[in-house]
């Protein structure tokens, strides 16, 4: 080791200045303390979160604004905490996850309130419930909405015309208008064509039902509810097709090979749930149909964008924000990543309103377009997606081991009430 | 624990020079309790003459200049987290509101939490289904390696490979081949018509595929350690027991196993810290869960690590205080474990 001390002083001082240069590039993304009139501004969001197409015109709108943006790979929530935390490194527009912003609600006051920014006006536009979603208890708006997830039944028109079911999408919104009666068709679909399922598991039917409601497992006052007759209603009609054998128990990566071999006659799910089915299935083109959920409208998933606190300028922020969300670009957003508008006017555009080839020239709007209208208001706690997970299991387990409903039900409460009270709630 | 410095310094201590630690200590040249072979082991490393401590910092400061990134950017990315975590397991934070101090709480919703001891067992029982398989096969191969003659540089390579392959993808492949209805084993046993069996949804049949996923993956990295163990044991040793007549079988279990034994202490050490670690198998095997429920383990949560456990709890339901308690309980049970291994396999090195 014979380094002389000259040549081991400059390696050092070399790779300090590297250190230091790399660490300060990383920091320069959105130096923005201070004033709040940046033209820099940096957006986050995931891959298909937002249309690129839109971003990319909407950096060309705001010629004065040099919007950078970073489609954020992993974990999303998890990187936005811990830039949250590091108030440099925070964007100055971020998306949130529908499934998210519940548990950012108790710290909105890390978000700017985008009713101070200029939402208050543009909010009569914009679907109510969804808002909702994103509105703290004392009225602070943290959060406008991207997209929304309107529930339906997709359903395999051939399969249905083979167990003499109707085939008519509006004959088929009609006819299984209830549960039961969509589990009863379930019964002769698997008769008929022995193969076919009715759902692929009980816990996708568990989620359209509590979206059903206008209760979660939580309400309003922190109390803990999740042992109450509308939870229980929904278990019980969760469990129904595991006992009327016509639930296929798919809890693994095979939904995929399941929906292309045709053992799925049916799926319920959000309108962007189409996407998943076409690219599961593309053999299948022309072979589906959509109509309404059995007991009514449901919401699945359906993100927002927020604007940090940090923000080096939120009204620019929000003109941004408001421009990609507006209702022409939702209705572009649609087309190219399949993001269902939340704002009604857009439903009416010729994006919308167009027959789907994957449906058989279907206009899905006239199924979407008045389910999302009337989705239910609910509560959504912070906590409860923390305190529904033991029911989620519970009904996997239900699925995997056989276990017995019942007790199922039991520990489901149990282990989500202990949850509840790890997470604060009463 | 002390005993060993003491014992370094008092066997230096006349030629050094460096008498003012030695004074304070009441008789320097006994070896106060400490065991024989750990202060014998310690003086030939001492004994050079040696400046005093003070000195040898500022002498050889480019030295520990240069080592010092490692420890610079170890205490911040490792060493500092970890103790940070003995801190957030008293409090209850959401990752980005306020913290509040809660005492030992977490600690008491731990014991209460059937999930929390669920996670556990389904850890050790993935650990066992794999560790054991695992060690054995390893040993086998390195045999087997050791003894051929030809194309030895291919064979190395080849157990190499899993160990180096990405996780994700030996995950998503293994999923691919066990998969219920579309799985490439049940569809070979349903061409010999032999029903299939769910092996994603069952309880057992999942941590078995997980544990023959971590198998595949680390016995031939263990194989290629045994085979470096394998060849140090000294050729004549072989060639003795030959000649007192000793047939291939007794002389992998008086030969191979006993000179073997440190190397098999080390990978049962490993593959113990490894082998209660895993948390991407089941993540990426049950990761599809949609937004409902992530990270729950699969089907009856049977795949539900502790590991995994503790990242649903800190980084989807934004508890990182239960999840610190989490980590820190768990941390506990494998020092247990290593410990109770260590015995193990050091008591069987006395007895012959």
């Amino acid at each position: 080791m014979d380094l002389s001390r000259r040549r081991f002083l400059q390696a050092a001082v070399l790779a300090a200045a590297t250190a230091g240069a790399t660490a300060a590039c990383g920091g320069g993304g959105s130096g923005s303390s201070g004033s709040k009139d940046s033209k820099n501004l940096t957006l986050w969001y995931w891959s298909g979160g937002l249309s690129d197409k839109v971003v990319a015109d909407a950096k060309k709108h705001f010629s004065d604004i040099t919007l950078k943006t970073s489609v954020v790979g992993g974990d999303f929530k998890t990187k936005l905490l811990t830039g949250l935390r590091a108030a440099q490194s925070a964007p100055d527009i971020t998306g949130i996850k529908g499934e998210d912003i519940a548990s950012f609600l108790p710290n909105a006051n890390r978000f700017v309130d985008l009713k101070t920014v200029g939402a208050d006006k543009l909010v009569p536009e914009y679907l109510s419930w969804k808002l909702k979603q994103a509105t703290t208890q004392d009225g602070k708006l943290i959060g406008f909405p991207i997209d929304i997830g309107p529930c339906a039944t997709f359903y395999r028109e051939d399969l249905f015309a083979k167990a003499g079911l109707p085939t008519d999408p509006a004959k088929v919104s009609a006819e299984l208008a209830t549960w039961d009666d969509y589990f009863k068709a379930g019964v002769e679909l698997h008769k008929a064509v022995p193969k076919t399922f009715l759902v692929n598991n009980i816990g996708s039917v568990f989620t359209m039902v509590i979206g059903q409601g206008t209760r979660r497992f939580i309400d309003e006052d922190n109390k803990f509810i999740g042992d109450q007759d509308h939870i229980r209603t929904a278990w019980t009609t969760a469990v129904k097709p595991y006992t009327l054998g016509i639930d296929a128990k798919i809890n693994d990566n095979t939904w995929n090979a399941a929906v292309s071999g045709g053992a799925l006659g049916t799926e319920i799910g959000a309108a962007w749930h189409a996407l998943d089915i076409s690219n599961a299935a593309p053999g299948t083109k022309g072979k589906w149909r959509v109509a309404s959920l059995p007991g009514g409208p449901s919401n699945l998933g359906g993100s927002f964008l927020a604007i940090p606190a940090t923000s080096g300028n939120p009204d620019e922020a929000f003109k941004i924000i408001s421009w990609i969300l507006s209702p022409e670009n939702q209705a572009r957003g649609f087309t190219d990543a399949a993001l269902f508008p939340t704002a009604p006017a857009a439903y009416k555009l010729p994006a919308l309103t167009g027959g789907d080839p994957f449906f058989g020239g279907q206009k899905t709007i006239e199924i979407f377009g008045p389910a999302a209208e009337k989705i239910p208001a609910a509560f959504e706690a912070p906590a409860d997606a923390a305190v529904s997970a033991p029911f989620y299991s519970e009904l996997t387990s239900i699925e995997a081991k056989g276990k017995d409903p019942e007790a199922a039900w039991k520990d489901a409460v149990s282990q989500a009430k202990q949850i509840a009270q790890r997470q604060g709630v009463k | 624990m002390s005993s060993s410095p003491v014992a370094g310094p008092a066997a230096t201590g006349p030629s050094s020079g460096s008498d003012t630690a030695p004074v304070g200590r009441p008789v320097p040249d006994r070896p106060s309790g400490g065991p024989g072979r750990h202060g014998r082991r310690i003086r030939p490393v001492s004994a050079g003459a040696r400046p005093g401590p003070p000195r040898r910092v500022t002498r050889y400061w480019p030295q520990y200049l240069a080592i010092s990134p490692y420890y610079l950017l170890f205490s911040v990315f490792m060493f500092f987290p970890v103790i940070y975590t003995v801190y957030l397991a008293f409090q209850k934070w959401d990752g980005i509101g306020e913290m509040h101090f809660v005492g030992f709480q977490q600690f008491r919703f731990l014991w209460d939490d059937p999930v929390f001891w669920l996670s556990v067992r389904n850890t050790l029982v993935i650990w066992v289904l794999s560790t054991v398989p695992m060690l054995f096969l390893a040993l086998v191969l390195a045999v087997l390696v050791n003894s051929t003659k030809r194309f030895t540089a291919f064979y190395r390579v080849a157990l190499f490979i899993p160990s180096i392959t990405s996780l994700v993808a030996i995950a998503i492949f293994f999923g691919a081949i066990f998969s219920n209805n579309f799985g490439l084993i049940n569809a070979i046993l349903r061409s010999v018509h032999v029903s299939a069996v769910p092996w994603m949804s069952n309880e057992w049949t999942i941590k078995l595929v997980i544990a023959a996923l971590m198998t595949w993956q680390w016995t031939g990295y263990n194989a290629i350690i045994y085979l470096a163990g394998l060849q140090a044991i000294p050729s004549e040793l072989y060639e003795a027991a030959r000649m007192d007549g000793a047939g291939p079988v007794r002389i992998f279990f008086s030969i191979t196993i006993p000179l073997l034994r440190p190397i098999i202490l080390f990978t049962v050490v490993v593959s113990t810290v490894t082998g209660l670690q895993s948390f991407t198998e089941p993540q990426v095997l049950f990761g599809s869960e949609a937004a409902t429920n992530p990270n729950s383990g699969g089907p009856g949560q049977a795949g539900l690590t502790t590991l995994l456990y503790f990242y649903h709890q800190a980084f989807d339901n934004n508890d990182f205080g239960y999840g610190a308690a989490i980590v820190w309980a768990f941390f506990l049970l494998i020092l247990l474990i290593v410990l109770v291994n260590w015995r193990l396999v050091q008591r069987k090195e006395r007895r012959p």
